[in-house]
């Protein structure tokens, strides 16, 4: 069996089938988590996600972290802690209001915070934070770290440096058979595309696949600072950037300023971020870090003396329709797909891998991937 | 803030000149230094109230030169203003440290003359607080007057320890012993290329006179193999060429293993017009060539960047010829200082030695990465074994990391430096605060 792409998919992919005895290859046109995966924050969180198929996946990828962790496998590199959703303005505590109801609605615990709850909870806060809600149970994982570390698992030899260019099928029946990449013809029996932004090409749905670039930064160390805030800070803003609450119009700005503020163990903060369409590379502006730092300044004052280090961003790779794409490709036997997580695979990438390879192995994925369905897109059925 | 044509990075003799020679030639130039004052690392100028540093009756007539373009042109520099890079929509950006505010400026071209970088070997103790650099200690001397008190020892490599100590003797500080790995002047034929060098040979010749007069030790072919605290002091191992070991016991140790160029962080050239800003290098930040170098591949900087923007001629085969005399000098100095003995980090440094400093990463964790079935290429080193991610972001460690990583992985293409810190800005680190000034763009 052949995984194309070693982002997070394509290895928790890997990682399976190996551990189910499967004998892969895994070709990578760069290196391991050198796209999205190596470029995301990592909320393994269910705090943003919209309410339906996506806020219970997030459920279930939640805890296949808890199961690796406690198996040893992703020991010290997945942390549970909890979500702060905060809201500044009327606008902001209504969809917090409205998000946290549908949150426990569908099983997850949260609390709506006083706001002396919150102030003992989280002093680095500023005072003009006036509704919060504490999402608990949720994670932290840094996906390059989780990619190395079930590469390593696995024992995995990840083919670096090999693009692939084109599938190979037998024209009468359209199976897969192989591959085409620059070193060269490989032949297999099953394909795997994990590709993120590589997949559209090599499937043909540049339609239906498209870039959402966001902007990142990461502050020095600021112990104390970091040490007042108990988890991840998520503006109710940046729901309606994600448009995840029910009845939020979609981005407001064409940057899709969202604001997620998140204290590393290092003692350093990750900043982000922006949603933004159809930016070609995934290059950060000043214009935009600006104007994250000016949200951010007015939930966190302290962080004005902080020194920013590092700018980066990435491309999520998202589905038109909002839900991701992974399953059988419809008429092309031999040929899988798991691609088009947007903001959310870092969380859903390991339930992924490992629902693929069960796939392929005959077995039940284990989670109900029928809204994922690659086949949704067929012509005639979606508008794409 | 007006748009000039042309930006200048960098306040020392190749950034003043290519200033000058734009300004002379029409173009509006705006010149900026992230220091307190001008000068660079040669010519770098005292605080206020400071005598300057005797550089030699050369040297001030060169410094005199320069002064007088910008009394001339009448550029007023800006001081204590520090580049951080070109970002994703094409905008230099520039932090004003008096104003604490970060402002994008759009020219025409840039051209980045931001000088060498000194390397220092990893070694056991490098790290420790009150070891510092010959760099850094000269511009201490240079900008403060002032020389630490104590027992000094300058150890590495290269002909600034000389001119450092030499410096040093010359105020009355002379250093304890200068620990020189390399073995200068055993090879003739090598020493005799400086004739043809005057002014670099009588320079040597100046620090080595002094040096000899104080009876300040040369150690030679030696290296500083590990530094020990020492209650307030510090204990030092060397290694002389018959590997025999001694120590010595001083108050600071000064490490220098040559300079190289400073394009940390910094834009890559861009000679394409229309292609976002016109971006040229000069000085030592495009080739360590020296003080004098400097000056005339600013000239020659500043000229191709308007003949980029303008399409005005360039006359660059006078600036070449010269150019390439002190290639040729710098060229013999190398062989000169050739390390007597080839020196491999790992062959050398037990596992515990830092190799990060400012996150505290080690040869062994470094060495880890590289057990498995996977052997990982630059940036995957960067962030799993989080090295060149700290403050210095990766200024300090970057060059070691991917030299050593190259002798690890040796069936994986080579790690370059440049994907260890990578080429984002901000160049620097800067105030969060800073940066939220920066205002949204104008809709174009
Ligand atoms: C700024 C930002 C913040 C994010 N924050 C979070 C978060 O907090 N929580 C969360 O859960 N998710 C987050 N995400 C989303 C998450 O990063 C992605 O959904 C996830 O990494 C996708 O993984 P992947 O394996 O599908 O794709 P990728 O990581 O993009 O991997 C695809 C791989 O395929 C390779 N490839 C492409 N084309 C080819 C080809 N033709 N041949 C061979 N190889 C090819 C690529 O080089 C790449 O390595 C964020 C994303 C971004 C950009
Ligand atoms: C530590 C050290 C000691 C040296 N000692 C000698 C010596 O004794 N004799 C000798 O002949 N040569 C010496 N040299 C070589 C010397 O650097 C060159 O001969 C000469 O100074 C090069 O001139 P330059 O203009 O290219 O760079 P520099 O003179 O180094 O000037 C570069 C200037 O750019 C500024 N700068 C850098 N980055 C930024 C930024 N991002 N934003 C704003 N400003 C920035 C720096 O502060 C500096 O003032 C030394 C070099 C170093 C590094």
């Amino acid at each position: 069996m052949v995984i194309v792409g070693a982002g997070i998919v394509g290895v928790s992919t890997a990682y399976f089938l190996k551990r189910a005895g499967v004998s892969v290859r895994l070709v990578e046109a760069r290196a391991p988590a050198a796209a999205a995966t190596g470029a995301a924050d990592g909320a393994v969180s269910v705090a943003s996600k919209r309410p339906g198929p996506m806020m219970a996946t997030a459920t279930a990828g939640i805890r296949l972290y808890r199961e690796l962790t406690a198996e040893g496998v992703l020991d010290g590199l997945f942390f549970t802690r909890s979500t702060f959703l905060v809201a500044v303005d009327d606008a902001e505590a209504e969809v917090l209001a409205t998000h946290a109801a549908a949150l426990a609605a569908s099983g997850v615990s949260v609390e709506r915070l006083t706001n002396e709850r919150l102030r003992a909870l989280a002093p680095s806060l500023s005072a003009d934070v006036r509704a919060a809600a504490e999402v608990r149970e949720e994670g932290h994982a840094i996906g390059y770290e989780i990619v190395r570390r079930l590469i390593a698992r696995a024992g995995l030899a990840v083919e670096r440096g090999v693009r692939v260019d084109a599938l190979v099928a037998d024209p009468r029946t359209g199976r897969v058979t192989g591959l085409d990449t620059g070193a060269g013809r490989i032949e297999a029996e099953a394909v795997v595309i994990a590709a993120g932004g590589g997949s559209a090409d090599l499937l043909g749905l540049s339609g239906v696949l498209r870039a959402r670039r966001g902007q990142l930064l990461v502050t020095e160390r600021a112990p104390a600072l970091n040490a007042g805030l108990p988890g991840a800070i998520m503006s109710a803003r940046y729901l309606l950037s994600k448009a995840s609450a029910p009845g939020a119009a979609p981005a407001a700005s064409a940057r899709g300023y969202g604001l997620v503020i998140d204290p590393l163990r290092t003692g350093q903060f990750l900043v982000g971020g922006t949603r933004e369409n159809d930016a070609a590379r995934p290059d950060t502006d000043a214009e935009a870090v600006a104007h994250i730092l000016r949200d951010a300044l007015r939930l966190v004052p302290g962080l004005a003396s902080v020194r920013l280090l590092r700018t980066f961003a990435g491309l999520r790779t998202a589905v038109v329709d909002g839900l991701p794409l992974v399953g059988a490709v419809p008429g092309r036997a031999g040929l899988h797909v798991a691609t088009g997580f947007e903001g959310d695979g870092i969380c859903l990438g390991p339930l992924m891998g490992r629902s693929i390879a069960r796939l392929l192995l005959g077995e039940d994925p284990g989670v109900d991937l029928a809204p994922f369905d690659p086949a949704r897109f067929r012509e005639g059925r979606a508008a794409a | 803030m007006t748009d000039p044509d042309l930006l200048v990075i960098g306040g020392g003799p190749a950034g003043i000149a290519a200033a000058v020679r734009a300004a002379d030639a029409g173009a509006s130039v705006m010149l900026v230094e992230m220091r307190p004052a001008l000068g660079g690392a040669f010519h770098r100028r005292p605080i206020e109230g400071v005598e300057p540093w005797p550089i030699g009756r050369e040297g001030e007539r060169r410094w005199a030169r320069l002064d007088e373009g910008l009394v001339r042109t009448g550029i007023v520099p800006r001081l204590r203003t520090a580049f951080l890079g070109l970002d994703g929509a094409g905008a230099a950006l520039l932090e004003d440290r008096v104003a604490g505010r970060v402002e994008a400026c759009h020219p025409r071209a840039i051209i980045l003359a931001t000088g060498a970088l000194e390397s220092v070997r990893p070694r056991p103790g490098w790290h420790r607080p009150g070891v510092v650099t010959a760099g850094g200690l000269q511009v201490m001397m240079k900008e403060t007057g002032r020389i630490p008190e104590g027992r000094i020892l300058l150890a590495g490599s290269g002909p600034l320890l000389i001119a450092l100590a030499g410096q040093l003797t010359a105020r009355g500080r002379p250093p304890v012993a200068v620990v020189e790995a390399a073995d200068p002047f055993t090879e003739m034929v090598a020493g005799l290329g400086l004739l043809a060098h005057p002014r670099h040979l009588a320079e040597a010749a100046v620090h080595l006179g002094r040096l000899a007069l104080a009876r300040v030790p040369w150690r030679r072919a030696t290296v500083l193999e590990a530094i020990t605290p020492k209650g307030d002091a510090f204990e030092v191992r060397l290694r002389d060429r018959r590997g025999r070991r001694t120590t010595l016991e001083v108050d600071h140790v000064a490490l220098h293993d040559g300079i190289r160029p400073n394009d940390h962080g910094l834009p890559a050239a861009n000679e394409t017009p229309g292609a976002g800003p016109i971006v040229v290098s000069a000085g030592d930040g495009r080739e360590v060539l020296g003080v004098v170098a400097a000056e005339i591949d600013g000239e020659r900087a500043a000229d191709r960047a308007l003949a980029l923007i303008d399409g005005r001629p360039e006359a660059t085969r006078d600036h070449l010829r010269r150019l390439a005399r002190e290639r040729h000098a710098q060229a013999v100095l190398a062989r000169v200082f050739a390390p007597a003995r080839p020196l491999d980090p790992l062959e050398t440094l037990p596992d515990d030695t830092v190799l990060c400093r400012c996150e505290g990463r080690t040869v062994g964790d470094l060495k880890v990465l590289f057990t498995g079935a996977d052997t990982p290429a630059g940036r995957e080193i960067k962030l799993t074994g989080r090295f060149a991610m700290g403050l210095c972001q990766g200024r300090f460690c970057a060059h070691w990391v991917a030299e050593a990583s190259a002798r690890l992985g040796p069936d994986a293409p080579a790690p370059r430096p440049r994907d260890l810190t990578g080429d984002r800005w901000p160049a620097r680190p800067v105030p969060i605060a800073a940066l939220a000034a920066v205002p949204d763009a104008p809709k174009r």
